[in-house]
Parts: structure tokens; C-alpha cells; sequence
């Protein structure tokens, strides 16, 4: 699998310096990037493109192929395959449509594929899909990216990875990430899914040692059981957001459980029995996956507010306990100890420290709500009225580290004003409360699955079940 | 269980009759009501004396999937007279039948619905929740895929927003979670074993003070 995402050779099928070229901007993408493998580009005349040497047939590149990415019309696909095959290219991303979703055309294509497929023993990804994205050695095999668009996303290397079953989702989650302070490790666009599905891509990811968070699209699932069993064995955050709420399979039922047991009451309990963290917007995508890669998990309910404006910490608990957190009960040796910095409103949570302005305050405050025992996790609300509190944000994300309680932060400021901030200071800024409730939420659901997912190992080792589990794998 | 199974696909059942579904529910772990199949007057009447008054008597046939619309219930026969009436009357409106069932009333005023289904994807599930004639207003259920283990299945107790029913409730004592999650457990491992079942309903559960029993039961076979 790795060779998907770290070739040293590439065949890039359909390049051509014909106008409107789609396999054309792969090879543009490629050079633009400075990708240091081997580039070639395959069409009928056998002419370079973009810098990339071109040959008629991928028999004719000489030397090893790792990576054949195809882009022509789906019924030369087939003759294409085999060459790959008698060429010894071990891995196939086939990015044109037109197969098992074409029609009965298509899927006798599709079989005729899928027998090179297992003769010579290659994998593939697609058809109709985009390929992949890992932005540690700058290879990006998605079509149509034009140069310059996306210089931001691919500048920086980051820690989040995907599964996509949609482009545009990725072109939206790489967009997005301009202005936040995490970015994309890995992103890999799946399409119809006949060979390589989203459970081959965990797994790879689960041992990939520049992922820590795994966002997915889903459209559909084919393999449910297939995709519970890697999911129980991996340790780091799986967020997944699902299309497709269909009440096909409730007309067909005789009986009255079939007729509950749609689709996504389905793929909810799956998502909650094996640990996946269900999303419940496109957006979560890209704005949760930062409470992982800067913040420790929330290992209990009950969360401490800080605000310096006493009506943003009425909202806060509001939302604390619709998410089914708690508001804790600050004991009296804490609100003894935040009475001694002689500057609050409130000491009693929500803690209000009203116009506080001397960074020091802030930092004493955050200590000692940190280091209380009843303080699993904190909510703190500070509106940027000064720099000094940017400042002092910036010492809490070290502070929680410390402590190994996290802070899921949102100052309550225009929308611009949130993501200069976190651009510029690369604090992790939630852009609402509404989303850095449920950021806390998600950290703590994941925490009860990790103690799941030991408990389900345990208890197979017990068993001395070893086939049927593996122990989860470390970050 | 597998004899009972295998008989029904013989005879090209769509369905287990509820005597035969009930026979495959309490092997696999779910309490069912005490009950005899009775094939004639007398016979019920006997059976009646056996189990104690009062006594629900129903039609029992796999053609039967929906008792309550066809007039082959009768509930709350308290003497040998009314259990002979019974008779005749379902014996007049059922056409054929395998018999009548006579079973104990079971009395409590909680019911949930246990049941299973087989998700394309996903493979067999089952499913917990609110029972009773409101089953499918409410949708207040919640589903897991089987196998199920322990811990799932105490999981699906507290996802039902009347999960408080579950506890002490009007004088009566809290349900038996153990008995549920074994039920549970059960009902997953039916489906995980045997692929001819393609869905089962159990509704209603009632409660009866701490314990569960299933009174009426639908087991669907694959064809």
C-alpha cells in the first residue's frame, strides 16, 4: 500500500499535450510540486508533457513502474490493465468513470479489469476517483489542480489524513485548512471502491507514522464487517461523516425491527459499537480534528468555563450539558484559591474574571482550574480585547499539555478576526462555541472508546482468541 | 432448534408459527410465556387447568403474522366454559391452523420490543426498545450488530429515551438487566449461527416485576 503514496516511479496514462488534456494536469501538478520520483507521461504519439518523458504503451518505460495513474476513456481501461499487468506494475489508480456505475457496459468492464486485477496480483484504487495526496513528499496525483490554487495546502505538512468518496469534498477540506493551524497529512480519494476500500486506507493510515487523526467522506458502505474490525483496532481518532439516509431497505421488510433498522440507524450503531466518531456536518472535518493534534483527551464529563463576560458562560453551560457533559462543582479550596487573585466576579463555575488585564491573572487562573482534581476539561470563553490575552492563550495550550487536560478555546470575536488570530499565533481557535462544545465532546467520546477498544483486546486475549483481533496499534 | 428450523424450510414456511418461534426464543436465552398447543376442546381446557386462570388463547399457525386483525385472540379466560368458547370461536375464524395456543396472562405495564434483521452491509442486527401497538410511532429504539458482547448490549438499555422504564417505575421493582442483556446477546447469536432466520420480532416483552417474558413472537425465515 505504501507505494500508493510513496512511489518512486510514476506512469501518468492519457497525458497529452492535446488541449483540455485532463491527464495533462497530473503531469503539470507533479512538475509544478517538484515531486522527486520518476514522472512519465503515456499517450499515442509517445510526447513528453510538462517535463514528464513520454512513451506509447507503459511496456515501453523503461525500468521499474511503481505507480500507474490511468486517465482515458473507460473502454481502453481494460487493454491498459493488462499492459500494467505484463509491465510488472504492482499498483493501479484508475481515475476515469464509467464502470460499475455506467451501466451493464460498464460492469462487464469493470469484471474484465478485476480478472488482471488478481492474475497478476496488483491492487487497485478507483475507478472513478482522484487518486492521492501526501503532502511529506509532495505527490499529488489529482486531476485537474491547477498550479498556484492550492500552494498553502500543499506547503505545509500536517497530521490529519483522509478517505474521500468525493473531490470536492477534499478541494473543500484543503481550502478550509488555509486558515487553521493543523493541516493534511494524506488524503486518498477512493471512488467506487473495487478493490481498495476505506478499511485498507485505515489501515495503512493506523500505521502511517505522520497521521494522527483519520477524517473520512463516506457515500457507501460495502464492507461493514470488514470496516468494524479495523476500526476496533485502531488507536487514533476516526471521524467519519456518511451521505445517504435511505428508507429503500424499510419497504422490503416483513417484519417490524427491519422496518426501523434503516440504513443509518444501521451504519449510527456500527459508528458506536467499533469507534468511530460519527460527524454530524461536512464541516467537522476539517474544524475537530484539531482537539487531537494540539490538545490531550478529555478523560471525564465534567468541564470548567472561564469568561471574562458573564453572558458567554451562561451559553457555554448551556451547551455543556446538551452535549451531555457536566458543569463541575468547583470545590471550596479552588474558589478559595481563585478568590486570592483578587479579580474575579465569579468564582464559581462558570468563573467570570470580568476585565482583567494583566496576562499573570489569566495564567493563575488557568493553573489552578488545570491542577483542581474535579477539572477534567476546560471551556474557556476570553474575548481578545487586549493582546495580553492572546499571550496568555498562547501559555494555556502549553499548561495543558502539562496537566494532560485539554481546552477547546473560542474567544468570542468577529469570524475574521478568530482566524488571524489562529493563522498567525497557530493556537487552536474554534471559530464558535457551538463547535468547541462539541470539540470537547468528540475528545471525550474518544477516550471511552479507547477504554473500550482495550477492554474488547483484553478480553479476547483472555479468550486466547488471537485470529479474530489484533492489539491496537500505538500512535 | 436446527430440526425446527430446518422442518418449517422443508414445508416452504415463510415464517415460524409463534408455538415454534418461541420454542427457537427460549433455547436461545429469551424467557417466554408458559403455553401448550392444543388440539382440541378438551385438550385446552386441560392445558388451561395446567398453566392456572386466567388464560389468552390464540390461533396458532405460521400463515399468522398478524394475529390481531384476523379475531384469533382471546385474552383473560377465567373457566373451562369461557376457554371452550374460545375455542370454537377461533377455531370458526382461522381457517387452517396448527392448533390453539393456551398461555398463561402474563400482567405488567412495561413493554419492549427485542427483534433482528440482517443489514446488507452490516450482517444481522438487533434491536432493542419501546414495544407495544405505539412500537413503530415512537421509533424509540436502538440497534447493534451481532455478535453482540456484554457491554454492547447494556449500551442499548441506555440509549432508549424511556430508558427510565427500565428502573423502578409505579410500585413496580426495576427490570432484571442481566435477563435482557442475556436476551439480547441471544437473540444476536441466533442470527450469527443460523442463516435461515431472516428476521425476528419480539413484541411484546412485558414485564411481569422484575422479570421479562416474551408473549407473542415472529421468527421469518429466508426463502
Amino acid at each position: 500500500m505504501d507505494k500508493f503514496f510513496n512511489p518512486e516511479s510514476i506512469a501518468v496514462v492519457g497525458a497529452s499535450n492535446t488541449p483540455f488534456n485532463l491527464a495533462a494536469t497530473i503531469c503539470g501538478i507533479t512538475t509544478y510540486m517538484k515531486y522527486s520520483g520518476n514522472v512519465y507521461a503515456v499517450n499515442r504519439k509517445g510526447e513528453a508533457v510538462h517535463g514528464c518523458p513520454g512513451y506509447t504503451t507503459v511496456m515501453d518505460i523503461p525500468g521499474n513502474v511503481d505507480l500507474a495513474v490511468i486517465l482515458i476513456s473507460a473502454k481502453q481501461v481494460p487493454t491498459v490493465v493488462r499492459q500494467c499487468g505484463e509491465k510488472g506494475i504492482k499498483h493501479l489508480i484508475i481515475e476515469s468513470a464509467g464502470f460499475s456505475e455506467g451501466g451493464p457496459d460498464g460492469q462487464s468492464m469493470q469484471e474484465e479489469i478485476n480478472g488482471y486485477i488478481s492474475r497478476y496480483g496488483m491492487r487497485l484504487m478507483g475507478p472513478n476517483c482522484l487518486g492521492i495526496l501526501n503532502t511529506h513528499n509532495r505527490f499529488c496525483c489529482f486531476y485537474g489542480i491547477i498550479p498556484g490554487k492550492y500552494d498553502t495546502g500543499f506547503a505545509t505538512t500536517g497530521s490529519i489524513s483522509y478517505i474521500i468518496q468525493s473531490g470536492g469534498i477534499g478541494a473543500l477540506i484543503l481550502d478550509s485548512f488555509q486558515k487553521d493551524m493543523v493541516t493534511v497529512s494524506k488524503m486518498a480519494s477512493i471512488g467506487n471502491k473495487s478493490d481498495i476500500d476505506e478499511s485498507d486506507i485505515i489501515d495503512y493510515y493506523n500505521g502511517d507514522a505522520s497521521t494522527e487523526v483519520i477524517g473520512m467522506y463516506l457515500e457507501n458502505v460495502q464492507n461493514g464487517r470488514k470496516l468494524m474490525n479495523t476500526a476496533m483496532k485502531v488507536k487514533k481518532p476516526l471521524l467519519a461523516f456518511k451521505v445517504g439516509r435511505t428508507s429503500e431497505g424499510s419497504q422490503a421488510a416483513a417484519s417490524h425491527t427491519a422496518g426501523m433498522a434503516n440504513n443509518d440507524a444501521v451504519f449510527e450503531c456500527a459508528c458506536r459499537q467499533s469507534g468511530i466518531i460519527r460527524l454530524k456536518s461536512i464541516s467537522e472535518l476539517h474544524s475537530l480534528p484539531k482537539i487531537f493534534a494540539s490538545m490531550p483527551l478529555l478523560r471525564g464529563r465534567r468541564i470548567a468555563v472561564m469568561t471574562n463576560s458573564g453572558a458567554f458562560g451562561g451559553i457555554a453551560a448551556d451547551l455543556i450539558v446538551e452535549s451531555g457533559m457536566e458543569m463541575t462543582r468547583l470545590s471550596p479550596e479552588t474558589q478559595a484559591k481563585l478568590d486570592k487573585t483578587g479579580q474575579l466576579f465569579n468564582v464559581k463555575n462558570p468563573v467570570d474574571l470580568g476585565p482583567a488585564m494583566a496576562k499573570q491573572t489569566f495564567l493563575d487562573i488557568f493553573d489552578i482550574l488545570l491542577s483542581a482534581e474535579e477539572v477534567d476539561g476546560l471551556l474557556p470563553v476570553p474575548n481578545v480585547w487586549q493582546d495580553v490575552v492572546i499571550e496568555a492563550i498562547l501559555d494555556l495550550v502549553e499548561m495543558c499539555r502539562k496537566y494532560g487536560k485539554p481546552a477547546a478555546i473560542y474567544v468570542p470575536n468577529a469570524i475574521d478576526r478568530i482566524l488571524q488570530i489562529r493563522e498567525k499565533y497557530r493556537i487552536p481557535l474554534f471559530e464558535s462555541l457551538e463547535e468547541a462544545t462539541r470539540a470537547l465532546a468528540v475528545s471525550y467520546q474518544q477516550f471511552r472508546f479507547l477504554k473500550k477498544k482495550e477492554r474488547f483486546h483484553e478480553r479476547n486475549i483472555r479468550k486466547g482468541d488471537f485470529e479474530k483481533t489484533e492489539s491496537p496499534v500505538g500512535v | 432448534m436446527k430440526e425446527i428450523l430446518e422442518k418449517a424450510i422443508s414445508k416452504k414456511q415463510k415464517a415460524l408459527s409463534e408455538y415454534e418461534s418461541k420454542l427457537v426464543l427460549a433455547e436461545a436465552g429469551v424467557p417466554v410465556t408458559r403455553e401448550k398447543l392444543a388440539r382440541t376442546r378438551e385438550e385446552a381446557v386441560r392445558f388451561a387447568d395446567e398453566i392456572g386462570y386466567p388464560v389468552a388463547m390464540k390461533g396458532c399457525s405460521h400463515l399468522l403474522t398478524h394475529k390481531t386483525e384476523s379475531g384469533v385472540i382471546h385474552l383473560n379466560l377465567d373457566s373451562p366454559e369461557e376457554v371452550e368458547g374460545a375455542f370454537e370461536a377461533i377455531e370458526k375464524a382461522a381457517g387452517q391452523i396448527d392448533g390453539v395456543l393456551v398461555q398463561e396472562m402474563v400482567k405488567g405495564n412495561r413493554e419492549f420490543v427485542i427483534g433482528l434483521t440482517r443489514d446488507p452491509q452490516f450482517g444481522p442486527c438487533v434491536m432493542f426498545g419501546l414495544g407495544g401497538i405505539f412500537t413503530e410511532v415512537l421509533k424509540d429504539v436502538s440497534f447493534r450488530i451481532a455478535p453482540l458482547t456484554e457491554e454492547d448490549a447494556e449500551e442499548m438499555l441506555e440509549e432508549i429515551r424511556s430508558k427510565e422504564l427500565l428502573d423502578e417505575f409505579r410500585g413496580s421493582p426495576a427490570v432484571d438487566r442481566d435477563m435482557l442483556v442475556k436476551a439480547l446477546i441471544g437473540i444476536g447469536d441466533l442470527g450469527e449461527r443460523y442463516d435461515e432466520i431472516a428476521e425476528i420480532d419480539v413484541n411484546p416483552l412485558i414485564v411481569s416485576g422484575s422479570r421479562i417474558v416474551a408473549v407473542d413472537a415472529l421468527v421469518i425465515l429466508h426463502q
